[in-house]
């Protein structure tokens, strides 16, 4: 009997173990983009409406600032501040990371930190009323979890097709109608505006790793880590941008402000809309 | 007396007729010509020239760096058919557009041209292939058109939308946006930061250096 019970047990763990390296290594081969992920992306796409942009209209050179930065001179610091940190710690420490650890690994890791912050995603979900969304970040951490090992894997996408549904306060806030406020670069965190600010801060208290442990040093280092496994699976975005800009400062300001706003008018024109076409 | 009317009529309806028949075949002929021109929708228009891009990143009598020139002289020359790089110069300086003369209208496209040359196709370089794009529904609204595709970067999609102007029958990109960001606009702001500190001249001085500095890079 107690042979069978650790039998038994052995053969999940192997399981367990398979599932895993699947998991981790079919993660960025590409096959996991299913015709749900596709579907999926195209759903976000039909809402957002791109002609009735103001920009893209006839009185082209007519055109409003869309951005607040009376602080430019100060973010501007900062910006230098934090491209120094770049290349003098930033890109050594990520080449030595690189060089010690395979990306499949890396991969694993950016997974466990993704899996880690499932709180956040879950109550901004709930706040903005996404309750079926929410259900499926609990779901995913649920199964990433257990058959992903601690959330190195990702099976809830591979096996289970469920996509991930990131949401922050920043957006919270934006699909409540709070408006941006200036915009922000901080030292070591970077771009940002007064609202993602607000959001960051109440997004970190949400954080297990915060919430569980008062100790800063511990969730500085744990920041770190993940900003630093991040930059490891992307590490030519920076440089590029720079490469390309004749003015980084304004480009990554304009990236910034830009994509945010996409992402919170993309989901606040899920409901149905009358598109002047 | 009355047969003769008859022929008359006759006639004058077998003239009408024939006056009728060639009018509808001339209107059908035109409007068939017409109607042939003007049927090539946005994604029609767009997709063959990414194509042809895409088959001559993947020419291998045109890879490697030794070929650059060729291979970008190539790519460019298709480009120039399904992107309206006037509309983008015209977009991105905004209204320091219409201070300048034309010969220095026709100095900057040349200049932004490179640039983009260098960025977007710089860009396309480095990937290593393995980029399928698929293309998804089209939006019109009169003369304007946005074609959305997505592009499956080693698993990850990326939504790529193209704007495109209709210009007598023919659709040309002048934005691309990815998720959100566009790239006319990113410019248009940086440009606008640097006109107000250093004029027309600064930037145009700007805009060689960093088109040197794609050079440099090369060399090294």
């Amino acid at each position: 009997m107690m042979t069978r019970t650790r039998y038994n047990f052995l053969c999940y763990l192997v399981v367990l173990f398979l599932l895993t390296s699947l998991g981790c290594a079919r993660d960025r081969s590409g096959e996991n983009l299913g015709p749900e992920a596709q579907e999926s992306a195209q759903g976000m796409e039909d809402d957002f409406d791109l002609l009735i942009n103001d920009f893209y209209g006839d009185d082209d050179l007519v055109f409003e600032p869309e951005y607040y930065d009376p602080l430019e001179p100060m973010n501007r610091l900062f910006f230098e501040f934090n491209d120094t940190l770049y290349f003098w710690v930033l890109k050594p420490v990520n080449r030595a990371y690189t060089a010690v650890l395979p990306i499949d690994l890396r991969y694993c890791f950016g997974n466990f930190f993704t899996n880690v912050a499932a709180p956040i995603r879950f109550f901004n979900n709930l706040l903005q009323g996404e309750i079926s969304d929410a259900g499926i970040v609990l779901s995913r951490f649920l199964i990433n979890s257990t058959f992903g090992v601690l959330g190195l894997g990702d099976p809830a996408l591979v096996d289970f097709g469920l996509e991930p549904k990131p949401e922050d306060f920043g957006q919270t806030l934006g699909a409540w109608g709070v408006g941006e406020g200036v915009y922000l670069c901080w030292p070591f965190i970077g771009p940002s505006n007064v609202r993602d600010s607000f959001g960051f801060a109440a997004d970190a208290y949400s954080h297990p790793v915060v919430y569980f442990n008062n100790d800063f040093f511990i969730s500085g280092a744990y920041y770190s880590g993940s900003r630093i496994n991040l930059l490891s699976l992307n590490p030519e975005v920076y440089e590029d941008l720079k490469k390309y800009a004749v003015d980084p400062y304004v480009s990554m300001r304009q990236v910034y402000l830009d994509y945010r706003r996409n992402k919170i008018k993309g989901k606040t024109a899920k409901q149905p809309v009358v598109q002047e076409l | 007396m009355k047969s003769f009317y008859d022929t008359i009529s006759c006639k004058d309806i077998t003239m009408t007729i024939k006056r009728l028949f060639f009018l509808v075949l001339c209107f059908c002929l035109f409007s068939g010509l017409a109607h042939a021109r003007a049927s090539l929708g946005p994604t029609e228009e767009l997709k063959p020239t990414l194509d042809k891009i895409k088959e001559i990143l993947a020419d291998p009598d045109l890879a490697g760096s030794e070929r650059k020139a060729k291979r970008r002289e190539k790519i460019m020359a298709v480009a120039v058919q399904g992107f309206d790089f006037a509309e983008m110069s015209k977009r991105v300086l905004g209204k320091t557009w219409k201070t300048i003369d034309e010969q220095q209208r026709v100095h900057f496209e040349q200049l932004f041209t490179k640039l983009l040359e260098n960025v977007y196709i710089g860009k396309l370089e480095s990937y290593s292939g393995g980029q399928n794009v698929q293309f998804q529904e089209e939006r019109i609204k009169g003369k304007r058109a946005v074609v959305n595709t997505v592009v499956d970067d080693n698993g990850v999609a990326i939504p790529v939308r193209y704007v495109m102007l209709q210009k007598g029958s023919i659709w040309k990109v002048y934005d691309i946006n990815i998720e959100g960001v566009s790239l006319v606009r990113n410019y248009r702001e940086q440009f606008k930061s640097i006109l107000r500190k250093e004029k027309y001249d600064g930037l145009v001085k700007i805009l060689e250096e960093k088109n040197a500095s794609f050079i440099d890079e090369e060399s090294n």
